[in-house]
């Protein structure tokens, strides 16, 4: 099986010479920082994940987490990663340091997540959401709280997990139903039930803490009745023990990939004794939740590229090794057969994978140094790279979602029907990456947040500085001849993107919010394209500033096959936003109108 | 405790190895250095003893050019305390005695207890140098180590080493040379506190001149070459499984030459 699921020196280009992390050193919070450190830590990174991470990638497949005597046991291997990511601080790598972090940079940690999730997603999943959960106490929880819980997780004895879903509330978290009763003696009562819980019970840690939505008795409807509370596994008595808390595994649900990770039902309060320890103030819940979803929606986003990254890697190696046919101009009886990534249409299909693969991550780690950004620079700075974020995050979490499915389609198809056989990994990589469009909100409601929400937000402040961004992009890419044709391209691109919002935007005025939205997840396709696009034309930039300094071999050969995946996905990918231009301005309401009796 | 660990920086394993068109070498353009895995284990061993015995040193010692610093910098990141970098460039693709001199000449200056090398470094695999080094300092030596007990008066130490077919136990008098040997231990991973702790740590730089040595090669490299590609295999088909056997045994040991 080959070994190499990450691209160690496109990582490297694209955290350095397109996103310049050096760049960060210069605000406060990461001048301790340097080059020497983070390599250091990348390279730890990948060593970790090829030792650790790959070798127990299929195990973990195989060996799926089990619901034994009501407790869930897991492969043994994650008890030692979390305490790996405890010890050596994985956890709480960008927390400030008086809270025990490190205070790097968001943007070169995701690189790391990215390069865990390549290695093995389902182990990945563990640290990350601890890692999260305990940033949304840090961020909103009492002192008592975080003194609490926080180190634990840190340290990695502890699990963090995200509880939304219920049975009857997914996608529509207004409608969910588990309560939360005062008790006046500073904690809450916790009733209710919840599903598809990831890492919500596990052998691998001592205690799992979950950040849960609930209703106080007596809230309003809807989203602005939901309140956020801690309500651990076990909970901690005055003496430092831990007791159970009367939270209840009721099943494990059998998936499809992403085996390693178990996703539960809870089951809370069944004996009137679960409590709840609300974070920050009642009836916020869901504003502070978003927090987590937000930042997880970007690590979706990455482990979708990561997978996919890992499956173009194994396609690349099978494609160079298998020889079968002879090249079409060249039909001679007798002649030996080439490896078959000798033929242009394979050779397409790797481009392709590459393509996604490469402008997933760039877009991801966009978005992290948005993040990154928006905490460190200068207030009115801050803003705008907040705006930034929140606008692209439903096309970093869906465009790779989305089109990770068809990159590793495409790497099982390099293989034929060796593909299709667990010999080989990319059936696994199949299976695990496409749960992504589904959780972290569906590819449906992430449509409705950019259109319904986010490009209308402040009155189009968010789109109108992403269309700074690009302009910038577009006029920097044109001082290089090679590069004008495609900074048009993306030029033109753009244009089609802002007349089709000016053209949806009116229906929304009008109060036609159906049909303004019918297809939400069209024009977060069409986005998508355009915001890769842009990433890519970045990344063509500062592979064309390189080519003219006359770089060794390994070099130029790197920044050759970048510019022929730049090239890639401008004539093929971009091209479909025409399409998705003409359906999107059609607006003529066939799926509002559609009687669901006609299905 | 004091250990003095010797350490050299070699191509990745996943590296894929060109030589030179000429055969004077190999192709360095594009290659991904890491620490010799053997060096790892003698990293951990020194830093386990260092905490076993809550007092000593662990002092990197490794020469080669500019880039061994990150190789220094992740054995400081582990936990090492700092970092002796000889650098010079008479010294770059040195013969392991010339190596081992350097290392003599340099642990002289620093004192010890222990002295740890990787059995062998996988890139030139020559396995000299903790021979030599040993020779040089006139100090007992026991090479291939797994397991390491240090005495409590640490005078001494039981060694196991790896032998054909089984394991042999040394009692070696300190301060003596090590050589690392898979399975000695799991090394550890360099920590982010680690790594941000070890950007304080020092690494002395020095030159052969600093130490008071000239290079005295006694081995010089004629030609590098690849092996040569593997060979099509040959098919026997269509006939009894036993008279299959029959050939197949007669083409190992006639044509093949393998038994």
């Amino acid at each position: 099986m080959s070994r190499e699921f990450v691209h160690e020196r496109d990582l490297r280009f694209l955290l350095h010479e397109v996103h310049d992390l050096g760049s960060l050193t210069a605000y406060p919070y990461f001048e301790d920082h340097d080059r020497e450190t983070f390599d250091l830590v990348l390279n730890t990174a990948l060593k970790m994940a090829r030792d650790r991470l790959f070798t127990t990638f299929r195990d973990m497949d195989q060996n799926p987490p089990c619901f034994v005597d009501g407790a869930v046991r897991v492969h043994p291997m994650v008890a030692d990663f979390m305490k790996e990511c405890g010890d050596g601080g994985w956890i709480s790598a960008t927390a400030p340091y008086d809270l025990g972090g490190q205070q790097l940079p968001r943007l070169l940690i995701s690189a790391c997540v990215f390069v865990f999730a390549a290695a093995n997603y389902s182990a990945s999943v563990y640290p990350m959401l601890t890692s999260g959960a305990a940033r949304l106490i840090e961020s909103f929880g009492s002192e008592d709280l975080k003194r609490s819980y926080i180190p634990n997780m840190f340290e990695g004895k502890w699990q963090g997990t995200m509880a939304l879903t219920e049975p009857q509330a997914g996608s529509s978290l207004a409608d969910i139903t588990t309560q939360a009763q005062e008790t006046g003696h500073g904690y809450f009562l916790i009733k209710g039930q919840k599903i598809f819980i990831s890492a919500s019970d596990h052998d691998g840690v001592e205690n799992v803490i979950n950040l849960m939505l609930a209703r106080i008795k007596g809230a309003p409807a809807g989203v602005k009745g939901i309140s956020l509370f801690v309500v651990p596994k076990k909970r901690v008595r005055e003496d430092g023990s831990l007791v159970p808390n009367d939270l209840h595994i009721a099943g494990l649900y059998h998936k499809l990939g992403y085996r390693g990770a178990p996703i539960a039902q809870l089951s809370m309060g069944e004996n009137d004794d679960c409590r709840g320890f609300l974070v920050g103030k009642p009836h916020m819940g869901l504003q502070y939740m978003f927090q987590m979803m937000n930042e997880t929606r970007l690590e979706v986003g990455l482990g979708a590229a990561a997978i996919a990254s890992a499956a173009y890697h194994a396609a690349v190696r099978y494609c160079k090794e298998r020889t079968q046919g002879r090249r079409l101009a060249a039909k001679q009886a007798g002649s030996p057969p080439v490896p078959i990534i000798e033929h242009a249409d394979v050779k397409r299909m790797l481009l392709f994978q590459r393509a996604i693969v490469e402008g997933s991550l760039s877009l991801g780690l966009q978005c992290c140094k948005y993040s990154d950004l928006s905490k460190t620079a200068p207030e009115s700075d801050a803003l705008k790279f907040q705006l930034l974020l929140e606008l692209l995050t439903p096309a970093a979490k869906t465009f790779p979602s989305e089109m990770g499915i068809l990159s590793v389609s495409q790497g099982l198809q390099c293989l034929g029907g060796y593909g299709y056989c667990d010999e080989f990994p990319l059936e696994q990589y199949y299976r695990d990456v496409r749960i992504h469009p589904i959780h972290e909100g569906t590819t449906g409601i992430h449509g409705i947040d950019l259109l319904g929400r986010k490009v209308v937000m402040k009155d189009g402040q968010a789109l109108d500085l992403f269309r700074r961004e690009l302009e910038d992009a577009i006029k920097t890419a044109e001082y290089y001849p090679e590069l004008k044709p495609y900074a048009e391209r993306l030029d033109k691109s753009l244009e089609r993107l802002l007349e089709v919002t000016e053209s949806l935007i009116p229906l929304k005025h009008s109060g036609r919010t159906e049909l303004f939205l019918a297809d939400a997840t069209l024009y977060l396709e069409f986005f998508g394209l355009v915001a890769i696009a842009w990433q890519w034309l970045l990344q063509g930039t500062a592979c064309d500033k390189m080519l003219k300094t006359n770089p060794p071999q390994t070099e130029f050969n790197f920044y050759q096959g970048k510019l022929y995946t730049m090239r890639y996905f401008f004539h093929y990918e971009l091209p479909k936003t025409e399409a998705l231009a003409k359906r999107l301005t059609e607006a003529d309401g066939l799926t509002t109108e559609m009687h669901v009796d006609w299905l | 405790m004091k250990s003095l660990v010797c350490l050299k920086q070699v191509p990745d394993t996943e590296t894929q190895i060109k030589v030179k068109p000429d055969g004077t070498g190999i192709v360095t353009d594009g290659i991904k250095y890491v620490i010799n895995p053997y060096d790892e284990f003698s990293v951990e061993e020194a830093l386990r003893l260092k905490e076993k015995f809550k007092a000593g040193e662990v002092v990197i010692l490794t020469v080669g050019p500019d880039r061994c610093t990150e190789a220094i910098r992740t054995a400081l990141a582990m936990g090492a305390d700092r970092g002796i970098h000889v650098n010079d460039e008479s010294l770059n693709d040195a013969d392991p005695y010339s190596i081992a001199q350097v290392l003599a000449a340099a642990a002289s200056q620093e004192g010890y207890d222990l002295i740890f090398c990787g059995h062998r470094a996988i890139d030139d695999d020559f396995g000299e140098v903790g021979a030599m080094l040993a020779e040089l300092l006139q100090l007992p030596q026991v090479t291939l180590v797994t397991k390491l007990e240090i005495a409590d008066d640490t005078q001494s130490a039981v060694v196991e080493r790896d032998v054909e077919g089984g394991k042999e136990v040394i009692e070696v008098p300190l301060p003596c040379v090590l050589t690392s040997q898979k399975g000695l231990n799991e090394p550890r991973y360099a920590s982010l506190p680690g790594i941000m702790k070890a950007k304080k740590k020092k690494i002395d730089k020095k030159t052969a001149a600093d130490l008071g040595i000239t290079s005295e090669r006694k081995l010089a490299p004629t030609e590098y070459t690849m092996p040569p590609e593997r060979k099509a295999g040959k098919k026997y088909e269509d006939m009894e499984p036993a008279e299959a056997a029959k050939i197949v045994v007669e083409a190992l040991r006639s044509e093949a030459k393998v038994i």
